[in-house]
């Protein structure tokens, strides 16, 4: 068969294709290429590029998704949120500081937890994969049935004033529960955030951990380095890049993210709470009716902008430092 | 013939080579094609009727009167349910969107009604609507669901979300009514505490809260769900502000007039009043919703619960023994403006019929039976909820001693507080955004009441400027 394969080849000696030939053959590849490209193209014409044309569109006008008609407003929209309405600027701007935090606590605290925690489970010999995968749960398991159960675990008869007054910490219980309190809502929600992205963040350095030469730590540690002088000196700026990436990730859920605030306080109490993503979706359908779903949409668009920036700046940063 | 070839038309290899992708871009356009085309249509035909809500306690009482109508007419009416309420308006805006709407809808009257309404998406009844059938619903609610001069001026505003809908206009008839500001408290823990019968006066609602508290100290609180925060201001300090000064200088507090609103002395005193609440809230109350509220009375982790008409229905449902239940409006301070206060109902919910009905006709002819007196007293028994017509003299007789002793607590006139009356607020107001700040007074002692009050004038005259 082989002999028979290479017998049917093109001869050495056969003509090359004329150009009429050669350009038939081209356009049989590109009739394929398209057909193959054709799906994903309408799908992202259709669900991509029309859905975000119509919402850039909305953010210039005024509707409340049932009205025959928009009514246009050019810019108003954003002059509205930032400064000019009353009724919105000020909510929009707690948000903003209130986002601000999370921001800046979530993705500290994510490498905080997780960097040491993956070099701690790197360096364990036993129960490797079982430990992985403890760790792993928080993402496993997260969605709205886990934000419920944070929320009977923080009621004023929850389990943590539980159990601090068991440990003799009664102190530090939160008589109004740890999201009725406007003092530590906010850090309660950073914390149950960080704690829903340690486990990607975790994985992401373990990842990273593999990949580093064994050689590299063991050379610094017949230097006499110890572990601690290891992992500072020679690990830690190692994985820098993919700090960058945990980073760039928190950094994007906080500013985007809200649905551990709309499910656990809906950014109460009061507004204690509020963040700029729960505030757009608030805009868009828990307004009454009223025609804000252009505020909304525009209030989509400056985070879409906030998050560019930040993006940009972020990895300009990290590049710099690796 | 060559392969390729067809009887007039010559398929060349060129030609050929295309055939893949326009087969595939072919499909892709049949398929966006049957996506957004008519889907199948939610509303039913000549003999069955699609009607949605987004009420699940009115599921099984829409169903269980229907089965009557169905052996009267022949019609069967088909009840969904779509809920929280919030999903639901969004599942009426996709359907309006994709032209699949059922023949009929609930609605919250003088809302929904008149958004949809304007819109397009509901038929007007004014002309199906006579004196008959308007005879049959309470004095006090006939006109709800009908565009008064008041609802078309307000329509008539830039960025109105009920631009469109013109005088005389009706959208909807109502079905259920009530109101706000009914305290639940639980009878054996009252009892417990030496308390036999409900308070008449804020003072003695007061004395009542402190010696449950002192009984009960881990449970006898009051709650309200103030994950919404306008409960607290609309179904608790409300009515006691109503009570206490009276019908005119209760709409001057949303006024702009500074010696008269909330940042005067006596909107002041109203919030101080409203404060004396705050020892008594059930820990945590600020972090619950109003179905989690409730659910905290059921638990007994409350002793009071604050609600409206339409609460019974939630707590029988969960449970609670309607027994044990002793309900009572929130009551005026003794030296009030209003010295016997009560609550006027008004409609909470109404039935539409949608523009795009093939059975219009089936559809008024359903409307007209649940306004029968003895249909609307079943679908209240079964419902647990208030029925908008008038039941009589004893209407105990018809829907039960709970749901008739709260219906003989509707009073009229100027002693009565009704929640419906919206009129004095201007057009934008927004009610989480003032209540949200009377929170940070009470329950949440963030700012003192001449603060908190001073706060709220600011955000109500942000809605004014932009009346």
């Amino acid at each position: 068969m082989a002999v028979e394969t290479i017998a049917k080849g093109p001869s050495p000696t056969r003509r090359a294709p004329s150009p009429r030939r050669r350009r038939r053959y081209r356009r049989s590849d590109i009739a394929w290429g398209a057909a193959f490209v054709a799906p994903a193209v309408v799908l992202f014409a259709v669900m991509g590029a029309y859905t975000i044309g119509y919402g850039f569109s909305l953010s210039f006008a005024t509707w409340n998704g049932f009205a025959p008609t928009w009514r246009w407003v050019g810019l108003q929209n954003y002059a509205d949120l930032l400064w000019a309405d009353p009724r919105y600027s000020p909510r929009v701007q707690g948000a903003a500081r209130n986002t601000l935090w999370v921001m800046v606590a979530v993705p500290l605290l994510t490498v905080a937890v997780s960097f040491p925690l993956a070099v701690l489970l790197n360096s364990v010999r036993r129960l490797k994969g079982l430990l992985r995968s403890v760790y792993f749960l928080p993402q496993v398991t997260s969605g709205i049935a886990v934000y419920f159960a944070w929320m009977y675990v923080l009621q004023p008869d929850g389990a943590i004033n539980l159990l601090l007054r068991s440990v003799g910490l009664g102190s530090l219980q939160q008589p109004q529960g740890f999201l009725g309190n406007p003092s530590t809502a906010l850090p309660t929600l950073i914390v149950i955030t960080v704690w829903s992205s340690v486990p990607i963040a975790m994985m992401l350095y373990l990842a990273g951990l593999q990949t580093i030469d064994p050689n590299l730590v063991e050379a610094a540690r017949v230097d006499g380095a110890g572990s601690w002088h290891a992992t500072r000196h020679i690990v830690w700026p190692l994985l820098r890049p993919i700090t960058a990436i945990v980073v760039l990730l928190a950094v994007r859920d906080s500013l985007q993210g809200f649905q551990t605030f709309l499910v656990m306080t809906n950014g109460g109490p009061g507004n204690h709470t509020n963040v700029l993503g729960l505030e757009t979706y608030k805009l868009a359908f828990l307004s009454q009716l009223d025609p804000t779903l252009g505020l909304s949409s525009a209030l989509g668009w400056l985070l879409f902008l906030a998050a560019l920036i930040l993006a940009v700046v972020n990895l300009r940063a990290m590049r710099r430092l690796t | 013939m060559r392969p390729g070839q067809r009887l007039g038309t010559v398929m060349t290899p060129h030609t050929r080579a295309w055939r893949p992708a326009l087969a595939a871009l072919l499909a892709l356009t049949l398929g966006a094609a049957a996506c957004s085309g008519d889907a199948e249509d939610s509303a039913g035909d000549s003999k069955t009727l699609t009607m949605w809500t987004f009420k699940q306690s009115h599921v099984k009482a829409l169903q269980k009167v229907a089965e009557g109508f169905q052996k009267e007419t022949g019609i069967t009416v088909k009840v969904e349910a779509y809920g929280p309420d919030d999903a639901y308006v969004t599942k009426v805006q996709a359907a309006a969107q994709t032209r699949n709407l059922p023949d009929l809808f609930e609605v919250h009257t003088t809302g929904e009604d008149f958004t949809f309404g304007a819109a397009g998406l509901l038929t007007d009844l004014a002309k199906d609507v006579d004196d008959a059938w308007l005879n049959s619903y309470l004095p006090q609610v006939r006109k709800d669901g009908s565009v008064t001069d008041e609802y078309y001026q307000k329509s008539l505003a830039q960025d109105a979300k009920t631009k469109g809908i013109q005088l005389g206009q009706r959208y909807s008839v109502p079905l259920t009514v009530g109101t706000f500001g009914i305290v639940y408290a639980n009878k054996q823990r009252l009892a417990d505490a030496g308390v036999t019968s409900a308070p008449t006066t804020w003072e003695q609602f007061i004395e009542v809260l402190a010696k449950v508290k002192a009984k009960h100290p881990d449970n006898g609180g009051v709650t309200v769900g103030l994950k919404a925060p306008t409960t607290g201001l609309e179904w608790f300090l409300q009515p006691m502000a109503y009570g206490l000064l009276g019908p005119e200088k209760f709409r001057a507090l949303w006024g702009k007039d500074k010696a008269s609103n909330f940042s005067s002395p006596t909107g002041v005193q109203v919030l101080e009043t409203y404060g004396q609440v705050t020892p008594y809230w059930t820990p945590g109350t600020q972090s619950l919703d109003i179905d989690a509220a409730d659910l905290s009375f059921v638990q007994g982790k409350s002793t009071f619960d604050i609600g409206g008409t339409f609460t019974l229905a939630f707590l029988a449902q969960n449970g609670f023994d309607a027994a044990n239940v002793l309900t009572f409006p929130v009551p005026a301070p003794a030296n009030g403006a209003v010295k016997d206060l009560s609550l006027a109902p008004f409609t909470l919910t109404g039935m539409s019929v949608s523009a795009t009905t093939k059975n219009r006709a089936g559809a008024i002819q359903w409307l007209k039976y649940l306004a029968k007196a003895d249909v609307s007293a079943t679908f209240a028994k079964e419902a647990l909820d208030v029925p908008p017509t008038d039941l009589g003299a004893d209407p105990s007789a018809a829907v039960g001693p709970a749901l008739g002793a709260m219906i003989k607590a509707f009073g009229s006139g100027p002693n009565a507080y009704n929640p419906g009356d919206t009129s004095y607020r201007p057009n934008a107001y927004d009610g989480p955004t003032v209540a949200s700040v009377l929170m940070d007074y009470s329950p949440l002692q963030k700012r003192p009441a001449a603060d908190a009050a001073a706060e709220m004038t600011k955000q109500i005259d942000a809605f004014w400027t932009k009346q």
